[in-house]
């Protein structure tokens, strides 16, 4: 059964058919609506969690920590400037290999002050130890905030992960979504009785002991690494269960008509489905273009992002962020992505869609436009 | 649980054993021991970063609870998220959240303040060694006014800390729970104490000083001794705050010089400076005594 409900509320549906046990919150604009969902629903009875309200982000995302860490099924949503307050506690999160979900709704960073969105605070997290999805559609929030659970709390991995949307174009969109089962859901989760819950006064362990020596430091890092890196064939096997299990599909990543293109767009998150009406227009009049969507952004599978590029002549990576002096956050990624791979396509960087600067087809068939002409591999403003 | 009514009545099973990072004659760490033992076996102990968390320096634990430190600011919001999974999946859990008064006093007050706030149940003990220790005795707003700290230093051009203490047990008794202030050298006391928080079913705020050899400047076999004269001075008086109100449980009984010549931190004092202490010191008690306490425009 379809329903027509936006992003948000896709959100607080994942969070439901996760039968989520914990979620501190605080509001911030544009992800209040999935608080309010949830919150509505506890009071009605429709739904049985924990719901507390903290006085700060930093606070809010050491709640789950505690909640997590003592064995519930913790989630959470922030946006823009509540995530980034939430930076220092993001690293103890992973760190303490926590595996809860937190669903951000993308906003541009301050100052100046804005309320629409880009993926400057989303993409500010890349290192900090996270599993990073990057949905495209209100279907897909749903869908990976599901999967995301599934992947975040498999041993092989255990950290936490964050499902991305983009605020307003999502968040406060309606599209027809459809409800998995909640009993498929329950069966495609299993109920939640993590191994590493420490909180037991017969069995007292250690959370977040200082590690002085350094090569006792290293080796946790490098089993956070090692887990990060088992996440990539985690969700490998969890997109094929959940195709399986509720015939969508998905991937690490989404490849549109890149078998033959010999330019390829690379987009993340709602500019996507803009990006591949471009695709279809320039088709039409016989340029062989393509689209590649970067779904899963941490862990970075570099390897499948490559092969997909690899025989193309351009590359125009789309990024709807900024770091000032460099240029667009993912295209170095892509760049290295290829380099590792031996594959050589020039790659031009575009900033665009900043602060909620609208996309539009024009955009992207000037984006190929210009990549196609770049003969080095530039930084491009596109308005 | 006996009554506490001698040393006999404190339980005995010790929770924390001795060979710890933690200076010889610390008084943070005998606070802790202390707690834990009528806090008992299940209880989890939130640390924020700080001297004691060093106690659990991988792979070793001096710890036979579980403990888990976050950061320094969110000891108080990891709490909550605790005491509520705890709660939902049938755990029977204590939560003693053991912080210093860097923690407590500056950069997390905003995460305590809202946690007593939102009525979350746990026992919260502030030990105040008047200054971030852990990172090497600077100020905080709990140093004393004149202390000799390495960010207030005593130079040619300065006294030291120009600012007085902020007063935070009654800072968080204002919120309306209950708010004691302890010290080691009246154990049973501090022990009473930490046994009503246990039983309140709320928040519940100690703050215990606990003297510091290393950043005070005293021999480290004097720490009782100092902190009996800090209570016995009137700098440290004994108290608790129940329902808004305050009940006074020491004296003053000595000069304010008594406690400060114990200390290097305070060695550079003149007799003006002595003397401007003891009016602070003296000005607090008239309050006590006259029952003005609770007056908001002494705020
Ligand atoms: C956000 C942040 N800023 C600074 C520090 C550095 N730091 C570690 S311990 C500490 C002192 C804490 O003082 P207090 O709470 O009084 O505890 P004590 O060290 O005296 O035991 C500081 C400032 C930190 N860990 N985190
Ligand atoms: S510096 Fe002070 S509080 Fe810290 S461990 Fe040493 S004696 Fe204890």
């Amino acid at each position: 059964m379809e329903n027509l409900i936006t992003g948000n509320e896709a959100a607080a549906w994942g969070a439901r058919l996760s039968r989520v046990e914990c979620i501190p919150n605080f509001p911030i604009t544009p992800q209040t609506e999935i608080i309010e969902t949830l919150a509505q629903w506890i009071a009605d009875g429709d739904m049985d969690a924990d719901f507390w309200t903290l006085e700060s982000e930093h606070s809010v995302l050491s709640a789950a920590i505690g909640s997590e860490a003592t064995g519930a099924r913790t989630f959470t949503a922030t946006s823009s400037q509540g995530l980034v307050l939430m930076h220092e506690v993001m690293y103890i999160a992973s760190g303490m290999r926590l595996p809860f979900v937190m669903a951000t709704v993308s906003r541009g960073l301050s100052a100046p002050i804005t309320l629409w969105s880009d993926h400057n605070d989303f993409l500010a997290n890349l290192n900090t130890g996270w599993l990073m999805f990057h949905a495209q559609n209100n279907q897909e929030i749903l869908d990976s905030i599901i999967m995301a659970y599934r992947i975040a709390e498999d041993n092989k991995v255990l950290l936490p992960a964050m499902v991305n949307m983009d605020g307003y174009v999502l968040s406060y969109t309606k599209e027809p979504v459809e409800f998995p089962a909640q009993a498929k859901v329950d069966k495609f989760l299993g109920k939640y009785r993590p191994k590493h819950a420490f909180f037991d006064a017969k069995n007292p362990l250690v959370q977040g002991p200082a590690v002085l020596l350094p090569h006792d430091y290293t080796y946790f890092r490098y089993q956070h690494d090692t887990a990060a890196r088992n996440a990539l064939s985690v969700t490998r096997k969890a997109c094929e269960a959940f195709r399986k299990q509720f015939g969508r599909e998905y991937g690490l990543l989404e490849s549109y008509k890149c078998d033959d293109a010999k330019t390829i767009l690379v987009t993340q998150g709602s500019i996507s489905t803009t990006a591949k009406a471009a695709v279809n227009a320039m088709r039409k009049k016989g340029k062989k273009v393509g689209l590649l969507r970067l779904r899963l952004i941490r862990p970075w599978p570099a390897k499948d992002v490559a092969r997909e590029l690899a025989n193309a002549e351009h590359v125009a990576v789309l990024d709807k962020n900024v770091a000032p002096g460099q240029g667009g956050i993912m295209s170095p990624h892509v760049k290295a992505a290829l380099f590792e791979y031996g594959a050589k396509p020039i790659v031009t960087s575009f900033i665009m869609g900043l602060g909620g600067n609208p996309e539009s087809v024009g955009m992207f068939e000037e984006a190929v436009r210009l990549a196609e002409k770049d003969k080095r591999g530039g930084v491009l403003w596109l308005e | 649980m006996s009554e506490l009514q001698t040393i006999a009545d404190i339980p005995k099973e010790n929770l924390l054993s001795g060979g710890t990072a933690a200076c010889p004659g610390c008084g943070s760490i005998t606070g802790l021991k202390m707690a834990l033992l009528i806090m008992g076996k299940d209880t989890v102990v939130v640390n924020s970063s700080g001297c004691m968390t060093l106690l659990c320096n991988y792979p070793r634990t001096p710890l036979r609870v579980p403990w888990i430190h976050n950061a320094i600011e969110n000891a108080p919001s990891t709490a909550s998220g605790i005491i509520r999974a705890a709660k939902r999946l049938g755990k029977k859990l204590n939560v003693l959240c053991y912080c210093g008064d860097g923690a407590t006093y500056d950069i997390g007050l905003q995460a305590l303040s809202a946690a007593i706030a939102r009525n979350e149940d746990f026992v919260y003990i502030c030990y105040n060694n008047g200054s971030f220790g852990n990172t090497g005795d600077q100020w905080s707003t709990a140093t004393p006014l004149f202390a000799n700290t390495t960010t207030t230093p005593v130079g040619r051009k300065s006294r030291g800390n120009t600012l007085s203490r902020k007063d935070m047990a009654k800072i968080i008794g204002a919120h309306g729970c209950y708010s004691a202030t302890a010290s080691l050298a009246y154990p049973l006391d501090y022990l009473r104490k930490v046994k009503k928080a246990k039983e309140i079913k709320g928040p519940a705020y100690i703050e215990l000083l606990a003297h510091c050899p290393t950043d005070w400047h005293f021999d480290s076999g004097q720490g009782m001794k100092i902190s009996r004269l800090a209570v016995q001075t009137g700098v440290w008086p004994l108290y608790e705050v129940v329902d808004g109100v305050l009940y006074l449980q020491s004296d003053k009984t000595r000069p304010v010089e008594d406690f400060l010549k114990t200390q290097g931190r305070f060695k550079h004092l003149t007799k003006r400076e002595t003397a401007a202490i003891q009016a602070e010191v003296d000005k607090e008690w008239d309050m006590y005594k006259t029952g003005e306490y609770w007056k908001t425009d002494e705020y």
